[in-house]
């Protein structure tokens, strides 16, 4: 069955039972159907069948999750956009994909010039209509943008059919099957791809999500929510337990059934300590990159038995159902069960390729026949094995992307705004693990130390939050390595 | 030996401007993270964990969950090292 007709069954058949909770306040489905037919109207009203691609201001109301169910009911994609992006940037992304409208439950004044905002938290009750127009599969539900090495974001194209197949393999994995009785966490920014598992998948089977307040701090209200809550349902990123492991001793929550993590290493001592506070859930590794339609992998953790690991990182585990992996070498030759090579991704949750964008296509993407069929293949960049009984393991990034908070970071794009600012001056940009296990960025400039909040003010005009640097260090002349490069592992080894 | 207030106040402040590296900040009761640069979800966390090492104190969960100001913060330190 299509996402978007089971949208409509279970808003249909859950109407009386909680959809949302989002700052301690809670709305039926029903309630989220007559927003979602509010919004539908606006958007029929002004805007034409034409334009294709609406912007979404990323707010944490119950408009904003309306907005996304309104825009695809019209056949449309969003473009999430989070208001604490500088203007500049956001304005970049939209006008790359040619979207001229916003949908907002905000007021946005700096976008008025040059887009059609939408207010949605303003609109006249209409009638409630949950029927899609009639609309192809391969139109696109949602374009996310990440950061791209040449200071230009990537944008990723995502189609229904894509959605309908991660939600199809999905299904097939009864693991991970979601109640109605359910209380899931959805702690991610709505630019973040894992956040269509934790707020689309709970909705399609009548349970609850649970936001997080923007002006919260992120770890302690998670815990909060499971505390009084009673979330049942959890799906985080790792730096979560890091923050809290020095309070694992106060943590007893038998209500959670299932945990699973995604988006970052999972490192295997810490998780094996939080398996303690949740004694009776069963808990998960994921992995998938947002050109494969969030997630590609799953890791199940046996109560009795040690995880899988590589150096301490838990394994990404098996692929989901009609996934096509392979481990490559770099002439994309596929490898035995236990080589290393970079893991390549084919099949019907792929993205046909980054919005216009010819050359980084060329580099990531390549056709191969595997299994007596041809198939269009992803680089995912990432470093694995598979081992004889088919589980993946993750070795590291074969360039310098890093993950900041779940988010792709390329480090070359904030040495490239650096270095604009900076004229002349070289710098490093690197991730280090900072005392409490989590990874953070830090610019190395080659210069006398000076006062860096010029340079600080320009990133955050230029960067999201996630990408400015948390530490400076200056250092008088950068180290080479025997083949005259700047050599990062000594650099890194003054932190 | 009981600590005043005043006391209690410089220290926090002290162990602010260790993790935050600046001092451009008031911190009275009603302050909350929106209102000092550089106080966010990383700092917090490096902030909690100077305070208790600087009080010799070990904070409970719960009590941080629900610390949403400094007023908050000042009011569970005194409550620990009573």
């Amino acid at each position: 069955m299509k996402v978007i007709d089971k949208i409509i069954i279970s808003f249909t058949n859950h109407k009386d039972r909680t959809a949302l909770c989002i700052n301690n306040e809670k709305y039926s489905y029903g309630e989220l159907s007559q927003v979602i037919s509010n919004i539908r109207n606006l958007i029929r009203e002004n805007v034409s069948v034409g334009d294709k691609h609406i912007g979404l201001i990323t707010n944490d109301d119950i408009e904003t999750y309306a907005s996304i169910f309104a825009i695809w009911l019209e056949g449309k994609a969003y473009i999430p956009i989070t208001p604490s992006t500088p203007v500049e940037r956001n304005s970049f992304i939209l006008n790359e994909v040619q979207s001229s409208f916003i949908v907002s439950s905000s007021n946005i004044d700096s976008y008025d010039e040059t887009f059609r905002v939408l207010r949605t938290s303003e609109v006249q009750d209409a009638e409630i209509d949950l029927q899609p127009i009639k609309f192809s599969e391969n139109n696109l539900a949602y374009i996310l943008f990440t950061s791209g090495s040449t200071g230009t974001p990537k944008g990723v194209p995502i189609t229904f059919k894509n959605l309908d197949s991660l939600f199809y393999a999905l299904d097939a994995d009864t693991r991970h099957k979601v109640f109605h009785t359910d209380r899931c966490l959805q702690m991610f920014e709505l630019n973040f791809d894992f956040s269509l598992v934790t707020f689309l998948y709970p909705l399609l089977y009548g349970a609850c999500i649970y936001t997080i307040p923007k002006d919260q701090i992120k770890y302690f209200y998670i815990y909060k929510l499971i505390l009084e809550e009673k979330l049942t349902y959890l799906v985080m990123v790792p730096s979560v337990i890091h923050y809290l492991c020095s309070y694992f001793s106060e943590i007893h929550e038998s209500g959670v059934r299932y945990c699973c993590f995604g988006a970052a290493p999972l490192d295997v001592d810490i998780v094996l300590e939080w398996k303690k506070c949740v004694p009776n859930a069963k808990l998960y590794n994921s992995y998938g990159p947002t050109e494969y339609t969030v997630t590609t992998t799953y890791y199940s953790f046996d109560n009795n038995q040690t995880p899988k690991t590589r150096n301490g990182v838990v394994a990404l585990g098996k692929v989901l159902k009609d996934v096509v992996a392979i481990v490559t070498d770099e002439y994309q030759n596929i490898l035995k069960p236990g080589q290393e090579g970079e893991l390549c991704l084919a099949g019907s949750q792929l993205t046909s390729g980054y919005w216009r964008n010819t050359k980084k296509n060329k580099e990531s993407f390549f056709t191969k026949t595997y299994n007596g069929k041809e198939h269009l293949f992803y680089k995912t960049g990432d470093l694995c094995i598979r081992d004889e009984e088919e589980d993946i393991l993750f070795i590291g990034r074969k360039d310098f992307q890093v993950k900041i908070r779940g988010y792709r970071v390329e480090l070359s794009e904030i040495e490239f705004y650096a270095k604009e600012k900076l004229s002349k001056k070289n710098v490093i940009g690197l991730a280090i693990i900072n005392d409490l296990g989590n990874t953070e960025i830090a610019l190395v400039i080659e210069s006398e130390a000076f006062d860096v909040s010029e340079l600080t003010k320009y990133l955050k005009n230029k960067l999201p939050d996630y990408m400015i640097p948390t530490q400076y260090k200056f250092m008088k002349e950068f180290p080479l390595n025997s083949n005259g490069k700047i050599d990062r592992k000594v650099i890194k080894s003054i932190f | 030996m009981k600590m005043d207030r005043k006391n209690i106040e410089s220290k926090v402040r002290e162990a602010f401007i260790k993790v935050l590296e600046h001092d451009d900040f008031t911190l009275t009761d009603e302050t909350t993270a929106h209102d000092v640069d550089g106080w966010e979800s990383i700092t917090h966390m490096m902030i909690i964990t100077e305070i208790e090492k600087s009080f010799n104190i070990k904070f409970k969960l719960i009590s941080l969950m629900n610390m949403n100001n400094i007023g908050d913060l000042m009011q569970t330190i005194e409550s620990e090292i009573l």
